[in-house]
């Protein structure tokens, strides 16, 4: 189902120069550069798709709940039902205000039957303060930031274990909302554990707050807070992860 | 009763039981029930028509309408003919003491005592794992929801729902999926049974106090605290309203002020 060559993805990989090697493997820069145009594939995807929400808003005169839809739905489709989609759900939630004062909007579907998210929220006198709340919104929409939450148990769309990958869209230069969408913990699990086993038998890919995403070793869970093992390297990969060739528990 | 293996298979029975028909209607009649307990709609509140609705929430107008007349049936929401019309919620279509009360003395003892012992296994399992994993975001999440809806609020309707997300968010911060979609689940089917307890002030004083314990064992790492703090918590639910199913109809706290 997941797509674990990456030789068709739409970005060139950039590969930052690793920190001094403590031993290096003859097959470590290829792997690492199939992880990086993975990850890096993946929020091209999400990045493309901010530019041309950021486009459509500046050219519509009256964003409504319909045009909303209208423009969303379908990108939303082509997310979720590209062949090997590792994207559980996908949509946009606006900021207070851009469609009536004081109300946000979403916009979002998941699985492969389409399924809306939350839809009754939309039709509520209150702001959705839930929403506005967690991290995946707040952030990008106050550093104006691409982000990646998680991995974290998301309740209130998936009841899975994700990573959720935001990125902020703007009206006439003011921030408007995020797109985003949620890719499982399993999914990346089955994307990038291939490639990381070739760096080493305790290999992770960290999140930016040093809680593994997807190790090597068995005795290390995603989400576990770990550091990077005396000789490790340590290469980003995809803008928002790092790839650590060795790592031990943190603490 | 056959006896091959197929046959003594309880589990496997399961599996293969007809998804009942109707489970669509069922499903929307709970988002809406759920959406109005939690606020997201109030009392008085239009609806959006039929097919607003349908395509909302991505099913057929029949199912919808199926829905809404379901709804009606159970008085959570009045239809108004003509012009001005259209469906609204109801304005006693929130969990009430009454509705609590009339559902509980449906249950027996054994239903009641077994949930309970259900929610504590997850929960402390929950828990445990919480005080291993839980990031300071959780940490701090956690310490929020402990202190209840906020200063002078005897609200049980507002104390239930800031217990359950306090209940929740020891579940997500175990990061385990299915733990926390098995107390989603548990939620559901104690549904208004624990606005009661939360209409008496000395449960309530003590619910605080276990919260604020388990999330302060929750960031200190002690597991074994922390499993035994919310299976202390859960105890406490269960055995007030077994002590409230004993009382009989009319309630121990309530009795003084019942005119009848």
């Amino acid at each position: 189902m997941t797509r674990t060559d990456a030789t068709d993805s739409p970005l060139t990989p950039d590969i930052t120069p690793a920190s001094p090697a403590a031993g290096p493997a003859e097959d470590t820069p290829e792997s690492l550069r199939q992880l990086d145009a993975l990850l890096s594939g993946l929020t091209a995807q999400l990045a493309g798709w901010a530019e041309r929400t950021t486009d459509w808003l500046g050219r519509t005169s009256r964003v409504t709940s319909t045009s909303v839809d209208k423009f969303v739905r379908p990108a939303v489709e082509t997310l979720l039902q590209q062949p090997g989609s590792p994207i559980a759900g996908a949509g946009f939630i606006a900021t207070l205000g851009l469609l009536a004062p004081d109300r946000s909007y979403m916009a979002w579907w998941q699985g492969d039957d389409m399924e809306r998210v939350d839809a009754l929220a939309n039709f509520s006198p209150q702001p959705v303060s839930r929403y506005m709340r967690a991290e995946w919104f707040r952030v990008p929409v106050s550093t104006g930031k691409p982000h990646v939450t998680g991995p974290y148990i998301d309740l209130l769309c998936t009841d899975e274990y994700v990573c959720t990958f935001t990125y902020p869209v703007f009206r006439l230069g003011a921030i408007a909302g995020i797109v985003g969408m949620d890719v499982t913990a399993q999914k990346l699990e089955l994307m990038v554990l291939p490639l990381l086993r070739q760096l080493g038998p305790t290999a992770a890919m960290v999140n930016q707050a040093g809680r593994a995403v997807v190790a090597v070793a068995t005795s290390t869970d995603a989400g576990d807070a770990v550091r990077a093992a005396p000789g490790a390297r340590s290469h980003p990969v995809g803008g928002h992860f790092t790839v650590l060739t060795a790592v031990e528990p943190a603490s | 009763m056959s006896l091959s293996p197929l046959g003594a298979s309880r589990s496997l029975a399961a599996l293969f039981t007809p998804i009942k028909s109707g489970g669509l209607v069922d499903e929307v009649c709970s988002r809406i029930e759920l959406a109005i307990e939690t606020g997201l709609l109030s009392a008085g509140q239009r609806l959006p028509n039929e097919v607003e609705l349908a395509s909302a929430l991505g099913v057929s107008a029949v199912t919808t309408r199926e829905a809404l007349s379901q709804l009606r049936g159970q008085g959570l929401i009045r239809t108004v003919r003509g012009r001005s019309g259209g469906s609204f919620i109801a304005d006693d279509a929130l969990p009430s003491p009454d509705k609590a009360r009339r559902r509980l003395a449906s249950l027996t003892r054994l239903q009641i005592t077994d949930l309970s012992l259900h929610y504590q296994a997850i929960a402390s399992a929950c828990a445990a794992l919480a005080a291993r994993r839980a990031t300071p975001d959780d940490l701090e999440t956690l310490h929020e929801l402990a202190q209840g809806p906020g200063g002078g609020v005897t609200d049980p309707l507002a104390w239930r729902m800031t217990h359950s997300e306090f209940m929740l968010e020891v579940a997500a911060a175990a990061r385990s999926a299915r733990l926390a979609r098995e107390l989603l689940r548990i939620q559901a089917e104690l549904g208004t049974l624990t606005l009661l307890p939360f209409g008496d002030e000395a449960f309530r004083a003590e619910a605080s106090r276990l919260h604020e314990a388990l999330a302060s064992a929750i960031e200190r790492q002690d597991p074994p605290a922390s499993e035994a703090l919310v299976r202390e918590l859960i105890h406490n639910t269960s055995s007030w309203l077994l002590d409230e199913l004993s009382a009989g109809p009319l309630s121990r706290k309530e009795a003084a002020h019942d005119p009848h």
